[in-house]
């Protein structure tokens, strides 16, 4: 090892976009050799030091290895800026599930879903709340393999008497009890943004757009029947508790009409209004949907998502029709790694996916499925973020006595 | 903190005796000996103490602090980061990593109102300073700031050997366990579990059969009593001239020093 260290490792390239705290910029380590991604951290206008988002990711990052979580490769200090290094990501979830050109096999989506819940499981043994689950947090390596990135509200959860704030999570993923103020939650509330992302990725659109918390809350109730006190003993007493019209559930059938049973049950147990009864990503893992058929497709050989263009989010939309699946054309921006283009020959699921290309009509705008994409999706807004960091201090201050007692 | 210990960073990272007991060749050179940077990080952690007692900081957020610092010196020589800066910026950064962020100015401001002592009255801290060294420390720390303390451990501990009476002391020892290297050589269990002996000792109550069951590893257990011990014949009344002359051997580095 000689002087490459911090700047000095890496070989700057192009800008690939703006994150909420600052650029992102591909780069060559070249110690390496590896294409990394590099996060800018401006810090604060120098009013407050180092960002308490990026902090929070490069505390945990730090410490949680595994294949399924974004790796955090270093972190440099230059000029006033703070740069995190992560691995190289191509194209995230959300990438994937708007492309319309992509289409989702079964055996895909259970891939998917065993790789965002092995991400889960992870962080949960390891006392991690991610607390920001959505398609576009999950990014998506050249060799397919999905890993979770963006830890900026995630928080360690090991005390069980714990009060954390309740505005976490993008509005659509948000659970009930969240929905309802409830301040002592746990992984269940993973669970469920989880089980949205899942239903999203059957009907390739956002399952449940609420467009205020209140309405969220409407949402899921029309989804899945009002709850009850009897189906969610202590409902009533969570802070925000307020009661809604009765309103019949639905049943999941109807909402997904083409999965397997095994799927329909899964979904179920994910969506369980009492988040002490919600299912575990643990045992979510060895639920029978993942070790009956179809098995799910290896990572290597999933649907390639259109690669993340610099900070272009429509760049897919506006991409001439492929007539041969999506993955193959693009996998020619990758030509080294592409060792084996015709692999997908064999597939089992290529039959599914292929009659359902043909039956599109080709054009992105005709897809009946989405129909609200260009709402955008919700993200933490200013107003939320500063109201986290309100309820915060404040919490803390009423903690610190019990706590310290 | 219930979380996983084992696999963190820290655990890798136990350090021996000798380890923290080196001076850096820069201390050495200005005349600074192994029981001046003892006394210089003592002053610090009470510092520390008293300045999160202000500024209305966790008791935790003070233990994170003290580990980082103590972290710190042990690869970086306190001339070339002043303790002065080090102690603020450390507490600043674990308000931050226990999530009660406090506001840098603020604590600015309560820097300036505490009573001047040999550790923090050459100077007076700005924000800027503060900010500038927050980033060495973080750069310095690796940016690896999960730290674990004993404290919910020594609780579990105290309700299953039946010794909720001795809590009290055994919070106190494990409050002076910060003012040693201790949080560094072993982990949170054993120095709780050496604390708890420790407490029921001095309450003359006998933990010896429970701790004999608990397989923990006695030799560790015994050796964070003796280190704590020790600290206190040592250390419990410090003479402030002491370490008043141990601080003046090392050069100011403010921002208004160097203008």
């Amino acid at each position: 090892m000689s002087d490459l260290v911090g700047a000095k490792r890496y070989e700057k390239g192009r800008t690939l976009g703006e994150g909420t705290y600052g650029t992102v910029f591909e780069a060559t380590d070249k110690v390496t050799g590896r294409i990394v991604a590099i996060k800018k951290i401006r810090l604060g206008k120098y009013k407050e030091g180092v960002n308490v988002t990026a902090l929070r990711e490069i505390k945990l990052l730090k410490e949680l290895h595994d294949p399924h979580v974004i790796e955090l490769i270093d972190v440099y200090p230059k000029k006033k800026n703070l740069n995190l290094v992560f691995e190289f990501m191509t194209s995230d979830l959300e990438g994937v599930i708007k492309d319309r050109s992509t289409v989702l096999s079964p055996a895909d989506i259970k891939s998917y879903m065993q790789m965002a819940l092995k991400a889960i499981a992870f962080c949960h043994r390891k006392w991690v709340l991610h607390r920001d689950l959505k398609p576009n947090n999950f990014l998506i390596a050249t060799d397919g393999q999905m890993k979770l990135a963006d830890f900026g509200l995630a928080r360690i959860f090991g005390s069980p008497d714990r009060v954390f704030t309740h505005q976490v999570f993008a509005r659509w993923y948000r659970a009930p009890e969240l929905l309802f103020g409830s301040k002592q939650y746990g992984p269940g509330v993973d669970i469920w943004a989880l089980a949205c992302i899942f239903a999203e990725l059957i009907l390739r659109r956002p399952f449940l757009l609420g467009e205020s918390d209140m309405d969220q809350l409407g949402k899921i109730f029309a989804a899945f029947g009002t709850p009850t006190e009897a189906v969610w003993p202590g409902m009533t007493s969570l802070p925000d508790y307020i009661e809604f019209v009765p309103c019949p559930p639905t049943t999941l059938r109807q909402l997904f009409p083409n999965v397997s049973e095994d799927c329909l049950d899964i979904l179920q147990k994910m969506f369980t209004y009492d988040p002490r009864k919600r299912i575990s990503a643990e045992a979510a893992l060895s639920h029978r949907y993942f070790s009956t058929g179809p098995a799910p497709t290896k990572p290597d050989r999933l649907p390639r998502p259109p690669i993340r263009a610099s900070g272009d989010n429509d760049a897919q939309d506006r991409s001439p029709v492929v007539l041969s699946p999506a993955h193959k054309s693009r996998r020619i921006s990758f030509p080294n790694l592409d060792t084996n283009p015709q692999s997908d020959g064999g597939q089992p699921s290529t039959g599914v996916r292929r009659a359902a290309t043909g039956g599109r009509p080709g054009g992105p705008g005709f897809d009946p499925m989405s129909i609200s994409d260009e709402k955008g999706r919700p993200m933490l807004n200013s107003v939320d973020k500063s109201y986290l960091r309100k309820r915060k201090l404040m919490m803390d201050l009423a903690l610190q006595e019990s706590e310290d007692a | 903190m219930a979380a996983d210990f084992w696999a963190s960073y820290q655990s890798k990272q136990l350090l021996s005796v000798e380890e923290v007991s080196r001076v850096a060749e820069e201390d050495l050179e200005l005349g600074l000996t192994l029981q001046d940077t003892r006394l210089i990080k003592i002053a610090m952690t009470t510092y520390m103490r008293d300045l999160a007692q202000q500024a209305k900081l966790r008791q935790r957020v003070v233990a994170t602090a003290v580990c980082y610092m103590r972290r710190m010196y042990v690869s970086k020589s306190l001339c070339e980061y002043d303790p002065r800066l080090v102690a603020p910026a450390c507490l600043y950064l674990a308000s931050k990593a226990e999530e009660s962020v406090a506001q840098a100015k603020l604590l600015v401001f309560y820097a300036k109102k505490l009573k001047p002592g040999p550790e923090n009255g050459a100077y007076q801290l700005e924000v800027k300073d503060l900010l500038d060294m927050e980033l060495r420390v973080l750069e310095a720390l690796d940016f690896r700031l999960v730290v674990y303390h004993p404290y919910r451990a020594a609780v579990q501990y105290l309700n299953d050997a039946k010794l909720t009476d001795v809590m009290q002391t055994t919070w106190s020892l494990l409050n002076d366990v910060y003012r040693t290297d201790l949080p560094l050589l072993h982990p949170p269990h054993v120095v709780a579990l050496g604390c708890i002996h420790l407490a029921a000792f001095l309450k003359d109550r006998d933990a010896k059969p429970w701790l004999e069951d608990l397989k923990a590893d006695m030799h560790a257990v015994r050796a964070v009593q003796m280190e704590l011990l020790d600290h206190y014949e040592q250390y419990a009344n410090i003479d402030p001239a002491l370490t008043a002359a141990a601080m003046a051997k090392l050069p100011i580095r403010t921002r208004a020093a160097r203008t």
